[in-house]
């Protein structure tokens, strides 16, 4: 049990980057509008939507890869340097 | 009257899908043996032979199961259609890749196509509920995220599918989470499919626990996890399963990320994990090996298989927590 707690904490802090994300996202990339006067405005203001949220989602995909790479990193080096 | 009804109905889904996946399970696996069609059990000493694609008794659970929701939910029939026919493209993707593997790149493509019935008979809703933004207008591009959905949640319960009893042990606390949020929301129909889902994976945790008398294959991780990806979009639970599903979406992106791209686990050299002489588990100290689930779990230290699947039951009740925490917030903010 022990052993998970590194990886329930970055459980945790996934979580809570991804709700900072959406926060963003709320202030942000849903306020991009075109106007909904054409079809071609409301499907380029959907797509841009799409595109900022896919980009921010990259971002916390990045920050999670970050934080997982540096605990295995870490901690087998830590192990390697033990043995 | 009808709140009298209503559990039992559900309670009576639920324990005909078990007692078919239960029943279904030995002659899937009897059958399988017949035929030759075995994999090894890779993390043991002994490298025991154990019948392989008993995913089947997953989908004939579930296939009676759905029956009997026609039965008891007649007016739900588009949603409880669309279900059925994703879990039975997927199963049949995966009764393919069991008998002739195909390939890394294939695979997800295939997948996506598991959801033509849920965009065929619209049974979806374009508008996706996010915390703090709220319900989200996505008329045009939902329809195009259905497949990658459906695609991510099948692959990436597949790729978690590498312990005695982890697929199924894992799902099994998604389905309860997925099912207690829809009932809370009144919601019975797709919650009674999350219901059915639960009593399925209970079923067949019993003969795929550690140590494992079945394996279900990629016909039973396929077809369950776009039975999982069904379920966030029929039950609009789609930012409460993303949170749920933390430690499946972890294995994959992360091995995925780590070996540089989709790979068949045959094209990848070197192995996440070591079995020691002792029977335990142990990470790989190499750097170009692949991070996974499992490796992150040993990386402390080496651990026995019904152990490391122990932990990864742990971490997926804790982003179930999370995940019924996120139902939370975004209702709050609403």
């Amino acid at each position: 049990m022990k052993q998970l707690l590194p990886l329930a904490a970055i459980e945790v802090f996934v979580w809570l980057f991804l709700l900072g994300i959406t926060f963003v996202i709320s202030k942000g990339a849903v306020e991009i509008n075109f106007g909904t006067a054409s079809l071609a405005a409301r499907v380029a203001t959907q797509t841009a939507r799409v595109v900022a949220s896919g980009g921010l989602v990259l971002i916390w995909l990045l920050g999670w890869k970050k934080v997982t790479d540096s605990y295995l990193n870490r901690t087998l080096s830590r192990k390697r340097a033990n043995f | 009257m009808l709140d009298i009804l209503q559990p039992t109905t559900v309670g009576f889904v639920s324990i005909v899908t078990f007692i078919a996946t239960f029943a279904a399970t030995p002659i899937v696996a009897k059958a399988m043996r017949a035929r030759g069609i075995t994999g090894k059990d890779v993390h043991k000493l002994a490298k025991n032979e154990v019948p392989e694609m008993c995913g089947l008794a997953i989908i004939i659970g579930l296939v009676v199961g759905v029956l009997a929701c026609v039965i008891v939910f007649p007016a739900a029939i588009r949603a409880l259609t669309a279900f059925l026919g994703t879990v039975l493209i997927a199963g049949a993707i995966g009764v393919v890749d069991d008998i002739h593997p195909l390939g890394a790149r294939s695979k997800p493509v295939l997948t996506a196509l598991a959801s033509i019935p849920i965009i065929a008979l619209r049974a979806y809703v374009p508008f996706p509920e996010i915390p703090f933004v709220g319900v989200v207008r996505l008329t045009i591009v939902y329809p195009l995220l259905i497949p990658i959905a459906i695609a991510v949640t099948s692959n990436s319960i597949n790729m978690m599918d590498v312990m005695n009893g982890a697929m199924p042990g894992t799902v099994a606390i998604i389905a309860i989470t997925a099912a207690g949020i829809l009932f809370f929301l009144g919601n019975v129909q797709i919650g009674s499919l999350a219901a059915i889902l639960f009593a399925a994976m209970l079923a067949f945790y019993y003969f795929n626990r550690f140590p494992s008398k079945v394996f279900g294959g990629d016909t039973g991780s396929l077809s369950v996890g776009a039975a999982v990806g069904a379920l966030a979009i029929l039950g609009r639970l789609e930012a409460v399963l993303l949170v749920a599903l933390i430690p499946h979406i972890m294995n994959a992106f992360y091995g995925l990320a780590s070996v540089r791209g989709l790979r068949e686990r045959r094209e990848i050299l070197q192995r996440p994990t070591k079995l020691l002489d002792n029977g335990l588990l142990e990470a790989s100290t190499e750097k170009g090996a692949p991070v996974t689930l499992t490796r992150l779990i040993l990386a402390s230290g080496p651990l026995g298989e019904r152990q490391i699947v122990r932990s990864m039951m742990i971490l997926t009740a804790i982003s179930s927590i999370l995940a019924v925490a996120t139902y939370w917030i975004t209702v709050a903010v609403k």
